[in-house]
């Protein structure tokens, strides 16, 4: 890339401070993490602090479109990272402003005692996402052997050709995939019934994939992680060979922010 | 994509979750910045990219019966019949199905290449 005069005068207003998220001042960000890239070259981590907040940042070439499978890896295990040891606002990905004086001024004075009230809520809590996925044929077999309805429309499938039979087979998808929304719930019921009380608050999400069983979130204090994790445990054991489970986190506490809907001082 | 993991009590421990998790996660979640900053905003092209695996869907239901249709079950009633014919079409018909259905599952279960421009706010610098 050459360096004309134009491009060097741009360069001084085409950047821009990339905000991950708000922490009390005075925490140390660990080492060794990886930052969005400037543009071609690696970003750096910063604190813009400004009383008792601070963001992390980090400089991004504001020319450049966001979102590469690097950009957004970085932006949450920068997060994560700062989450194992300290509470963190997470801002959702792609937060930018001009330079520090806007995170400072803009960002941070204005919503000083919101940030700080949110931080405390959130001190001492971590954030962990259960996920877990049927193994497909047990919980097939379930789902016929429990429902004669479904075990005559397989039959009737069972060796006719493929097109001869597609609305039936249609039919028979379909049905099985509402079976499966009910064993879903009922599942995700119980895994509220062993680990809620271990956490201070969760949330039942949506299940991604077909085979999806379960995806919870919970905000666990602490002192009652390993508690948690056991129970977990005791949960996966008790679901082996029927749900595959993963347990992901610590991670921040995406799904627990407080009602965050903008302040009215924000919606100026 | 999965990063390390160990085992413990037959539960995956994954500290971060790949990238499907965290897109749910981070386009979804969090503050958002708007709400907070007006004048200084830099209107950063996002890429973001529709991972969302559409559940519900014919083509979910098709593989929903073809695994039904090879499952190994102790089937009551109607065997006989179903054994026969089923034993005559069989080689042909799940053969080609199977190979179908894989094509499928790996098409759709993460279908990074739509990538939409989305929110590309035009606002305007201090």
């Amino acid at each position: 890339m050459t360096t004309t005069e134009d491009t060097k005068d741009s360069q001084e207003t085409r950047r821009g401070s990339y905000i991950y998220g708000i922490v009390p001042a005075g925490v140390r960000i660990p080492d060794g993490l990886d930052p969005i890239p400037y543009g071609d070259q690696d970003g750096e981590l910063g604190l813009v602090t400004e009383g008792r907040l601070a963001a992390v940042v980090s400089d991004v070439a504001a020319d450049r479109a966001l979102g590469t499978r690097r950009d957004l890896m970085a932006h949450e295990a920068v997060l994560n990272a700062i989450a194992q040891d300290t509470p963190v606002l997470p801002m959702r990905f792609g937060a930018v402003v001009t330079d520090d004086d806007a995170v400072a001024e803009e960002l941070l004075a204005p919503h000083q005692d919101y940030f700080v009230r949110a931080l405390e809520q959130l001190e001492g809590h971590l954030e962990f996402r259960l996920r877990g996925d049927y193994d497909q044929d047990a919980v097939l077999s379930r789902i016929v052997e429990a429902d004669p309805r479904i075990q005559q429309m397989r039959e009737k499938i069972a060796g006719v050709d493929e097109d001869a039979s597609y609305y039936d087979r249609i039919r028979l998808g379909e049905a099985i995939s509402h079976a499966m929304d009910q064993i879903r719930e009922e599942d995700a019921q119980a895994c509220l019934d062993a680990l809620a009380k271990f956490a201070v608050a969760t949330e039942v999400k949506e299940v991604g994939g077909e085979n999806g069983a379960v995806h919870l979130a919970f905000l666990v204090r602490t002192d009652h992680r390993s508690d948690f994790e056991r129970a977990v445990d005791d949960l996966g054991d008790a679901w082996a060979g029927r749900v595959e489970l993963r347990l992901i986190g610590p991670t921040a506490a995406f799904d627990f922010l407080p009602e965050f809907d903008a302040p009215d001082e924000a919606q100026a | 994509m999965t990063v390390a993991k160990q085992q413990g009590g037959g539960v995956q421990k994954d500290p971060q979750g790949g990238l499907a998790e965290v897109l749910d996660l981070i386009l979804d979640k969090g503050l958002v910045i708007d709400a907070f900053v007006k004048v200084s905003l830099v209107g950063i092209e996002i890429l973001t990219i529709d991972a969302r695996i559409v559940v519900a869907s014919v083509d979910t239901y098709l593989r929903f019966a073809e695994a039904t249709n090879r499952l190994d079950l102790h089937a009551k009633g109607g065997k006989d019949l179903s054994e026969v014919v089923g034993g005559m079409t069989e080689g042909a018909t799940q053969g080609g199905a199977k190979g179908k259905t894989k094509g499928m599952l790996d098409a759709g279960k993460e279908k990074w290449d739509e990538v939409r421009g989305e929110r590309q706010s035009n606002r305007e610098k201090a």
